[in-house]
């Protein structure tokens, strides 16, 4: 196992760095089925997507193979949205991500590696709406 | 609709279960271990399987949108994770209003366990239409 300095120092060359744009259509069963899960029967959810749906469209954590080297599971540690323009099923987005910070923080029980992602959406028109801001705890 | 700081919106109280946690695995395509594996979970020093912390948030995001209907649009939302939840226990989210700035309304959020411990914790912003 490696150390969160050693981990630390991997993942600081990827900061900043694109990941792959991933591009997924906001489809009708997919927002229905997420918000069942969810439970939450507003009939809104028929035409829009629920406030935490992008989550669902692209993987939200990059560069993770490196941290997982250390310690023994993850945590979320938050998630921040700033939305820009409503997601509508039959949107097609695209999701672009990038590691914006790493560092750690000593817990209780050994060092805690912190990552911070960002992820930005933009629809088929081009508009930006939204960004994701997501901490990832690895310990 | 009438905003004043200090107010609380109407709560929502979710009855997570083990079946919404795989349900929501799903939906989300997040299939990390923790939350459906008791075996896996307990390996990694966990209490048993817990509840996405993003299940947690969609939560909260029920609540606002529930109280904010069509008066307005959801500007920002955060939430921090300050602790584990399990399913089969009843999680209450609240909010309140801390700031309205003309139509710019600001409100803490959080969930709670059964204890009253506030396991996640969170703000919305919103721009109200009128």
């Amino acid at each position: 196992m490696i150390t969160t300095a050693e981990a630390i120092d991997r993942i600081k060359t990827r900061i900043g760095v694109e990941g792959p744009a991933v591009t997924a259509p906001v489809e009708s069963g997919h927002v229905r089925r997420f918000a069942e899960a969810i439970g939450d029967p507003n009939p809104r959810w028929e035409k829009e997507a629920p406030p935490t749906f992008l989550v669902a469209l692209a993987p939200v954590s990059l560069h993770l193979s490196d941290a997982e080297e250390y310690g023994q599971g993850w945590l979320n540690g938050g998630n921040r949205f700033e939305y820009f323009a409503a997601v509508m099923v039959g949107d097609l987005i695209t999701a672009k991500g990038r590691v914006v910070d790493v560092y750690d923080k000593a817990g209780s029980s050994g060092n805690l590696l912190f990552i911070i992602f960002e992820t930005d959406y933009t629809n088929q028109r081009g508009e930006k709406v939204a960004r994701l801001r997501g901490t990832a705890i690895r310990r | 609709m009438k905003v004043q700081v200090g107010a609380e919106i109407p709560e929502l109280v979710k009855h997570p279960t083990t079946r919404q946690l795989v349900q929501y695995a799903g939906a989300q395509g997040d299939f990390y271990e923790i939350h459906y594996d008791q075996p896996y979970a307990k390996s990694v020093g966990l209490p048993g399987v817990i509840l996405h912390g993003l299940l947690k948030a969609a939560f909260l995001g029920e609540l606002v949108t529930d109280w904010l209907g069509d008066d307005g649009t959801l500007q920002t939302f955060e939430v921090s994770y300050r602790g584990v939840d399990m399913p089969g226990h009843p999680y209450r989210c609240r909010g309140r209003v801390t700031r309205v700035e003309g139509k710019e309304v600001e409100l803490e959020v959080w969930g709670e366990d059964e204890s009253g411990k506030r396991t996640t914790v969170g703000t919305a912003t919103v721009h109200m239409r009128a």
